[in-house]
């Protein structure tokens, strides 16, 4: 391979990596609230929440670690509100994810105005963007690696410990969950909030990680692409992060050609993750199960 | 617990909930909720000009709201409002700008357009939804990203008018603009279709054959199936019919408001439109009250912002609280006569 | 309510005046019970009488209204009338959900599996405790089901009609298993409507009706008829008179293969005439719901099925009157035009004939007696009995040439099972073809005049009414016969 092609290469895979990085905690944050029985439609926001807080933090303290542990706060919390609400309100999960991302991202937006007096985007912050390493061509971003451990944490939890049995069973039947002398509404809660903590983890790296600001609509549907890679990955850890590099792949293309394919211009070529998310959930018919009480409150 | 039950019982309650909410972050963010209620309310209902601009709002929520709450009621959930609303305002906009015929004639060709370009969107996501079972949430959100890139493409390359600094069509001929309802501000009379068409809608659910197999596909679908309704065709329909209301609504903004097309064409409208129907309750008539509600809301916040200085956001804030109120208000309604295990 | 106050000796859990009331019904309303080591105690009772709500209060996934529960800290286990199995987890993670054996952070599997299999060997229970709950029998099901309550080594043991989905075969072996336990010590209750099983195996019954304890007897001092005359307070309802009629084919399967695996259907070929009616005997999970999902065209079959007559009309009762055959949301009106609404009785053109769904609803009211305020309250709001009143009553509208009836009577009282059974006899008399699936034998003997036996999906024999055999039947259920 020509030197020039190789670079393109590890340009594509470093990009990739970037890419995918919140996709990944966002979409396994997906899988414990789905395979719990939620439906988390409010990663979106959860995203856009933790992807602010951590910008806040990170630009009161002046250290990006606070910033991003803050964003795992908010999102936390904003998990916690879908949370109570899926459970002890039984509120329609899709309805309830909505009004999240209706509050987190209108809210974001607001304090954005009140925090800096400035709509749009927040000033620069000191971002994680150094905390890179680089394997031979590619550079590894730290929050990379950790997205990789929550996966691997996560797979340990969901099919080796108890809690993971239990949350797997609420998702399934509560109902058996309950008879086992169990709370099948706390282990949802706290099944949300560690989605909402991932997708906040999530977003701050959108904010800290890939840039040093948070921007109105940064998020850009990531939230909902990461469901996408839920589905596509049939609810599993593993493969939900195979998903989301599936997709982080798209969105560095897109980038990478950028310039180089005159007939495509760069309008048509932003089109590409969300054209491949469609590709990717319309190709698995009858191949993938939801767990059968996903989605229904209890 | 009782008087709360009651209070919080009506969609009324909800929204009072949730301004009382907004009353507190505002407190929170240094500024008096007197004073922004107050912006508010001079700044959508304290004259003619306000007035109409509230109206204009209103419109411009209703279609796309009529249009979910159409899908909604056949059980699935429609979050690309949006990108049918762009669509349809594309395609208006894309024919309109190249396009000369009499008045009535060109009106009714313009807004056939943007009906069939919301209609084929939504229809992607039917499709994909009918053939291949892929969740409609997911693709129709995917969908308005990609008609967003789609028009910025459009607008910015092959349709882009020469005369124009920005990225946007030529402006449509005079003839084919939508007459105005009143005169010296930007109402027109989508106003009068998107209140039309609620009618015709609740016509479509509680009196026609269509309408209530709709309805039993949304509510019980197993039972629907079993019953005669063919599933993947009413999914296409659904969605189709959902995608083109919307997509009416994109026309109306383009031949009645800007006339012309470009992506500035909706603030996200769509997306406030989910909260409009189901603070509507799905229910075409009351889908007009709340458009009329929330477009107070969209009409007041610019001048919020103005006099008061609380950032146009915030109304983002009050609508999500409201659909999260009144979602849980169902909860606190039914939670009496809850079943037994 | 629960107390561990000291409870006679050999009185293992104790009822005081227990009362609870949902949204207009007074479910259980002052019922003292004790429950003794080393007996078995039949409740018995109609459904709606109280007797799930009652085994739920002992349990404590209740809360009773009044009165109180004295178990002295034993432990009390239920085995529910429809399992609470989580699918798609294996028969170990299913007995040990919530008491798994760990390993440091981890489950110790090893472990587990080994505390089941000496668990299923301690009571002769085989299971393999690897395999996915969903791919089991039924009856094996119930097998985990009841590992998993006495993992908990309860002293007090409630079973919920056990053995509604299990052959005469399980039954026996289920029974067995149940005695052996009784002798060890521990008091079980035994919640049911099959008072064959209450002669049997039981040493007292408490009969409930209308939430009240209305009779105690000692098993050896009773029969089953003074049982079953104190479950509906007089005399059992009658059932309408089969008439002969003329019999002419009308319905035919031919050579009907469908679904895949331990439901799947095989090359099912017969006849149902004219007035007469088909009784598919077998046990649950042997290919009745895909026979009917064939019939239905729910599902892609081979082979043919035809209706032969004048208007070609079937009327089907489906199994899950709630999933399947009503919108619950919607009045009584709305519901009874479905899955007629493109038919030109009920339709002008596009619109809905209001006027025709209204006098629709009206006559099935009138016809089964379905008990309502009027015809546009909500489904929802009615009693179980009405509701399948009303998809039989619309399964019968306009004389159909064909009515599928699956599982017409579950889960209702005895009264309205009576009238439906006699809606059917009487369509049967009228000249409707009428295929009766059930997997209450009794059932079917009591109205079939011709009895096909089902099992893993294929047709195992064939009895005429003249010729009905009901041990050779029970037997070609169990498969233990060719």
């Amino acid at each position: 391979m020509s030197n020039a092609g190789a670079m393109l290469v590890a340009t594509l895979v470093t990009l990739t990596l970037i890419k995918a990085t919140p996709i990944i905690y966002a979409a396994l944050g997906g899988v414990i609230s789905e395979r719990a029985g939620v439906v988390n439609i409010g990663l979106e926001g959860m995203m856009a929440g933790g992807a602010f807080t951590a910008v806040v933090f990170s630009g009161m303290t002046g250290s990006p670690l606070i910033g991003v542990l803050a964003g795992i706060g908010a999102g936390a919390v904003l998990g916690f509100v879908l949370g109570f609400a899926a459970t002890v309100f039984k509120v329609d999960q899709i309805v309830a994810g909505t009004g999240i991302n209706l509050v987190a991202l209108g809210g974001a937006a607001y304090a954005l105005v009140l925090l800096y007096n400035q709509p749009g985007a927040s000033p620069q912050v000191n971002a994680a963007g150094n905390l890179v390493v680089h394997l031979g061509p590619i550079d590894l971003h730290a929050l990379t690696i950790l997205a990789f451990a929550c996966a691997l944490l996560l797979h340990a939890v969901l099919y080796y410990t108890p809690w993971g049995l239990r949350v797997r069973a609420c998702g399934e039947n509560p109902r058996a969950v309950h008879d086992a002398g169990l709370h099948p509404l706390r282990l949802r809660l706290w099944a949300v909030i560690i989605s909402g903590a991932l997708a906040g983890l999530g977003g701050a790296f959108l904010s800290l990680g890939e840039v040093n600001l948070y921007s109105d609509g940064m998020t850009a549907g990531r939230g909902f692409i990461a469901l996408a890679a839920v589905i596509f990955g049939r609810w599993t850890p593993w493969g939900a992060t195979g998903a989301a590099i599936f997709f982080g792949f798209f969105e560095a293309l897109q980038y990478v050609l950028q310039g180089r394919i005159g007939w495509l211009p760069a309008d048509a070529m932003q089109a590409i993750p969300y054209i491949a998310a469609l590709f990717a959930i319309a190709g698995l018919v009858g191949k993938v199960r939801a767990p059968a009480a996903d989605g229904i409150p209890y | 617990m009782k008087i709360l039950r009651r209070v919080l019982g009506g969609p009324a309650g909800a929204i009072l909930l949730a301004f009382f909410l907004a009353a507190c972050a505002m407190l929170v963010a240094g500024v008096s909720p007197l004073d922004g209620f107050q912006a508010l309310f001079i700044g959508s209902l304290g004259g003619r000009q306000q007035i109409a601009e509230t109206l204009v709002q209103t419109t411009a929520l209703l279609f796309p709201a009529l249009g979910i709450s159409l899908a909604f009621r056949a059980g699935l959930f429609n979050i690309g409002a949006e990108g049918q609303l762009l669509v349809g305002g594309l395609a208006a906009g894309a024919i309109g700008a190249h396009f000369a015929a009499s008045t009535p004639i060109a009106i009714f060709v313009l807004l056939a357009c943007g009906f069939i370009g919301g209609g084929f969107w939504g229809a992607i996501a039917g499709w994909l939804r009918a053939q291949f079972n892929a969740n409609e949430i997911i693709s129709t959100l995917m969908l308005n990203f990609v008609a967003l890139s789609l028009a910025n493409y459009l607008v910015s390359g092959p349709l882009k008018s020469s005369a124009a600094a920005g990225a946007e069509t030529a402006p449509l001929p005079a003839a084919s603009w939508l007459p105005l309802l009143i005169p010296d501000t930007r109402l027109s009379i989508g106003l009068v279709i998107a209140i039309v068409a609620a009618f015709v809608l609740r016509w479509v659910f509680t009196r026609t054959v269509f309408g209530y197999e709709l309805r039993a596909a949304g509510e019980a679908p197993e039972a629907a199936r079993r019953n005669g309704v063919n599933m993947p065709r009413m999914t296409l329909l659904a969605l189709t019919l959902s995608g083109a209301i919307a997509g009416l609504g994109g026309a109306t903004l383009v031949t009645g408001v800007l006339h012309r097309f470009n992506t500035q064409l909706s603030p996200g409208y769509g997306y406030t439109a989910i909260a409009v129907a189901l603070v509507g309750d799905l229910n075409p008539l009351w889908v007009c009250v709340a458009a009329f509600g929330f477009g107070i809301l969209e009409a007041g916040g610019l001048a919020m912002q103005a006099l008061a200085d609380v950032p146009k956001d915030a109304i983002h804030v009050i609508e999500g609280l409201i659909i999260l109120v009144l979602a849980a208000r169902r909860y606190i309604a039914t939670r009496a006569e809850a079943a037994p295990i | 309510m629960e107390t561990r106050a000291d409870l006679a000796p050999g009185v293992r859990l104790r009822l005081r005046g227990i009362g609870k009331s949902f949204p207009g019904v007074r479910a259980v309303d002052g019922v003292d019970l004790e429950l003794y080591s080393g007996e078995i105690h039949a409740l018995v009772g109609e459904n709606g009488a109280g007797k799930s709500t009652l085994a739920n209060i002992a349990f404590g996934a209740l809360r009773p209204d009044e009165g109180v529960v004295e178990t002295g800290g034993n432990v009390v286990g239920l085995v529910h009338q429809h399992f609470e199995l989580v699918g798609r987890l294996s028969v170990w993670q299913n007995v040990l959900l919530g008491r798994e054996p760990r390993r440091g952070w981890s489950i110790d599997a090893a472990a587990a599996r080994r505390r089941v299999i000496d668990l299923a060997q301690r009571n002769g229970l085989e299971v393999d405790p690897d395999a996915l709950v969903d791919e089991l029998p039924i009856g094996v099901q119930q097998r985990v089901e009841l590992l998993r309550e006495l993992e908990r080594e309860p002293a007090v043991l409630l079973l919920d009609e056990p053995t509604a989905a299990l052959a005469p075969a399980e039954i026996e072996s289920f029974f067995q298993t149940i005695v052996h336990l009784a002798q060890r010590g521990t008091a079980v209750m035994i919640v049911t409507h099959k008072l064959q099983e209450v002669i049997s195996y039981s040493k007292r019954v408490s009969v409930m009706r209308h939430g009240k304890v209305v009779g105690r007897f000692e098993t050896a001092a009773t029969t089953i008829d003074e049982i079953a005359r104190a479950m509906v307070g007089g005399e059992l309802p009658r059932v309408a008179q089969r008439e002969s009629v003329t019999q002419t084919p009308c319905f035919r399967m031919a050579n009907v293969s469908a679904g895949s695996g331990g439901t799947a259907i095989r090359d099912i070929s017969f006849e149902v005439n004219a007035g007469e009616i088909v009784g598919i005997a077998g046990v649950e999970g042997n290919g009745q719901t895909t026979l009917a999902d064939a019939i239905a065209e729910m599902i892609p079959h081979t082979g043919s099925v035809d209706v032969a007559g004048a208007n070609g009309r079937i009327g089907i009762i489906p199994q899950d009157r709630h999933r399947e055959g009503l919108v619950l949301g919607w009045s009584i009106v709305d519901n009874a035009i479905l899955g007629r609404q493109h038919m030109s009785g009920t339709r002008r053109g596009v619109l809905i004939d209001r006027r025709a769904a209204r006098e629709d609803a009206q006559a099935i009211v009138r016809s089964l007696d379905v008990r309502a305020a009027s015809v546009d309250v909500a489904v929802r709001t009615l009693s179980g009995g009405n509701q399948q009143k009303i998809v039989v009553g619309r399964s019968l509208l306009g004389k159909p040439q064909f009515v599928l009836a699956y599982q017409p009577t579950r889960g209702i009282d005895v009264g309205a099972a009576a009238l439906v059974q006699s809606r059917l006899v009487e369509a049967r008399n009228a000249g409707t073809a009428v295929l009766l699936i059930s997997f209450e034998l009794d059932e079917i003997l009591m109205l079939a005049d011709r009895v096909l036996v089902m099992y893993r999906g294929a047709i195992a024999g064939s009895f005429a009414r003249a010729e009905i055999d009901r041990a050779r039947i029970g037997r070609l259920m169990a498969g233990s016969e060719a």
